[in-house]
């Protein structure tokens, strides 16, 4: 379980980082949009593999078969910056395109005419 | 005050964001609240000045929830949070003093503010939090409002620009939030405390160090040095002078105070961490600051000459940490060349941010902050060039200004340590850093105007500077003040530096002190404390 999840968050970066590359600015975003997603599974590895322990609710008795609850949490906010990173993002983006009607980076260089 | 009043760091800036963005039809009432709250925030700046320097070093936590320390969220006044707290709200609060009565246009309208508030909770935070993972958060709160910020009345190519801050620093946040769930998974703590007990102890896990070098690529992002600092020179000259000298004070200067945090206190003794990271730090001091310097040289307008600048000043800093870690260095070699990157730190701040609101004053007097198109603001703008020439000499570091005695101890222990080829790149890059602060003064002020220039008989245009002028004075006069009383800034940076080196009274404030030397599993002990 945790080797594919491991597997997993590689094909995201590798993926990721392919979009990043691209020249156009709609690709870049989402790329880093993936590679949050990429970020969020790395830490869910980190709490190790579920299977056969309990969810974390405490009475005290079981200690150590809990799944770690911390990363949850971490990812829980790791989620909620991330989701207003990304709408803030795609505002800009839409903006851009109202006002540039373009989102490839090399032409945003060009210099508006005044 | 009791120590839970350190809550008021975040607490202040937080309440007078949010107030000022329900009054955001109201511009004076955003305006009172705002110079109520940056004075209020100076006020528990000194206060915590005072109450950590005084009579020792004494350390403020808090605990939130009263959750114990190493699961809780835990917030930490040191020396060194105190003094960057104190000089950061009275940055903030003079860079206000100026936007208030400079900033033109949509900077004006009613969510400027409650970003500027905003912003310096983020940055305060990150001063204060003693985990990383709110350390991630702080970053992402900083780095929200600085985006905002930004887009605030974008030109195209501002909007180009802004898109490669947004996304180069997302990426740098995304990689911190990977490091830091990984260091989770190999070391149990995301605490501060927790995790320099772990490496004072040499328990680190082999596993962690290449996770701990990545956040040498985390942090070097955000500090701009070489070689992640190609995003800067581009960005910050796009930005109104104001808002310039904001972000050149504060968001540069939050990278090198967490680069401290983390590698001085953290994992500053800890051989396999520092035998990866030394070198890096080392060849990268060196040749950040003196490519900073030498883009500086060659630029030709005031605000691009100041972000490049930026950069060269960053190099002095990660110096200072790079001399600071390592074993088999004297204490006080060690401790000294700490003090000498935080009194850079502290000096930059003031300094740095003053030469940017001066750029936007010249702009405003001369219409343009293009060297060759401007002159004779000497005879224009007598206070602004003296402000100015203050301002750019202490950031020479000519004594007896402040910019001499950072340079002075990061040089010294560059020396003592036998680094002479970084002091040598040190000086030389002192010496053009005069070179390039003194072009601006002789084109701009000393040489006499272009005959292009018509605002000199021009009787209609009256620059509208006081406010401006009152907003550089109160920081070049705290830059005079770090030069002429010195051995006092000095002698604080040394306390910060001590408990830097010996983080023995850090880890016991925070964890209590039956945690410290000990071996047991923090789970198992603190189950044992309840019961």
């Amino acid at each position: 379980m945790t080797i594919l999840t491991s597997m997993m968050v590689g094909v995201i970066f590798a993926a990721s980082i392919y979009l990043m590359l691209g020249r156009e600015l709609k690709g870049v975003c989402m790329g880093v949009f993936l590679l949050g997603h990429g970020a969020n599974l790395a830490i869910i590895c980190v709490s190790r593999s579920p299977l056969g322990k309990l969810p974390p609710i405490l009475d005290g008795s079981a200690i150590g078969q809990y799944v770690d609850p911390l990363p949850q949490a971490l990812i829980l906010t790791a989620i909620v910056i991330g989701f207003a990173v990304q709408a803030f993002l795609l505002t800009l983006l839409v903006i851009t395109w109202r006002r540039s009607t373009t989102l490839e980076l090399s032409e945003l260089a060009v210099e508006e005419p005044e | 005050m009791p120590n839970h009043m350190i809550i008021l760091f975040v607490a202040l800036p937080m309440a007078a964001g949010i107030l000022s963005l329900m009054l955001h039809r109201f511009h004076r009432a955003q305006r009172v609240i705002g110079v109520t709250a940056l004075l209020a925030n100076v006020a528990i700046g000194v206060w915590a000045l005072a109450t950590v320097l005084n009579p020792a070093s004494r350390i403020l936590t808090s605990q939130m929830g009263n959750w114990p320390a190493p699961f809780g969220i835990t917030i930490v006044v040191d020396p060194l949070a105190a003094i960057m707290l104190s000089i950061c709200a009275i940055v903030c609060f003079a860079v206000y003093v100026y936007c208030i009565s400079q900033l033109t246009g949509k900077h004006q309208g009613g969510y400027f503010h409650p970003l500027y508030h905003l912003l310096i909770f983020g940055v305060q935070w990150s001063f204060i939090t003693g985990d990383l993972f709110n350390l991630f958060v702080a970053f992402e709160i900083m780095l929200m409002a600085s985006y905002a910020v930004f887009i605030i009345g974008t030109s195209r190519e501002q909007m180009r620009q802004a898109y490669k801050y947004i996304l180069l620093n997302l990426i740098g946040s995304t990689m911190f939030v990977t490091c830091a769930g990984l260091l989770y998974g190999q070391l149990g703590t995301l605490n501060m405390a927790d995790i320099t007990r772990i490496a004072m102890a040499g328990e680190l896990p082999a596993t962690s160090i290449p996770v701990i070098a990545l956040l040498v690529l985390v942090f070097g992002g955000k500090t701009a040095i070489f070689p992640l600092w190609y995003w800067l020179p581009d960005t910050y000259h796009t930005l109104p002078a104001a808002l310039g000298g904001l972000f050149a004070g504060l968001l540069t200067k939050v990278g090198a105070y967490v680069m401290i945090r983390v590698f001085v206190m953290m994992f500053g003794l800890s051989g396999p961490v520092v035998d990866v990271v030394k070198p890096i730090l080392l060849v990268s001091a060196g040749v950040t600051m003196f490519l900073g310097v030498l883009g500086a040289v060659s630029m030709h307008t005031v605000r691009s000459i100041l972000a490049i600048h930026i950069i060269s000043q960053v190099g002095y800093m990660i110096m200072g940490i790079a001399l600071a870690i390592g074993l088999g260095i004297a204490v006080e070699s060690r401790e000294l060349a700490v003090a000498g990157a935080i009194f850079f730190i502290i000096h930059n701040m003031v300094v740095k941010c003053s030469l940017f609101l001066c750029g936007g004053l010249i702009h405003e007097h001369a219409g343009s902050d293009d060297l060759n198109k401007i002159g004779g603001l000497v005879r224009r703008a007598p206070w602004l060039a003296t402000l100015f020439l203050i301002a750019a000499l202490s950031l020479a570091g000519l004594p007896p200004l402040s910019g001499f005695f950072g340079k002075f101890l990061l040089i010294r222990e560059g020396f003592g340590q036998g680094h002479y080829v970084l002091v040598g790149f040190a000086l030389a890059t002192s010496l053009l850093t005069l070179l390039s602060m003194l072009k601006i003064w002789s084109y701009g002020f000393w040489s006499p105007a272009p005959p292009e220039v018509q605002y000199v008989r021009n009787p209609a245009h009256r620059p509208r500077t006081a406010g401006g002028i009152a907003g550089i004075a109160l920081l070049v006069i705290v830059a005079l003040t770090m030069g002429l009383g010195a051995p006092l800034y000095v002698k604080a940076s040394r306390i910060a530096a001590q408990s830097l080196i010996d983080p023995t009274p850090y880890v016991a404030a925070v964890l209590g002190e039956q945690y410290v030397g000990d071996e047991t599993p923090r789970l198992a002990k603190v189950i044992e404390h309840d019961e």
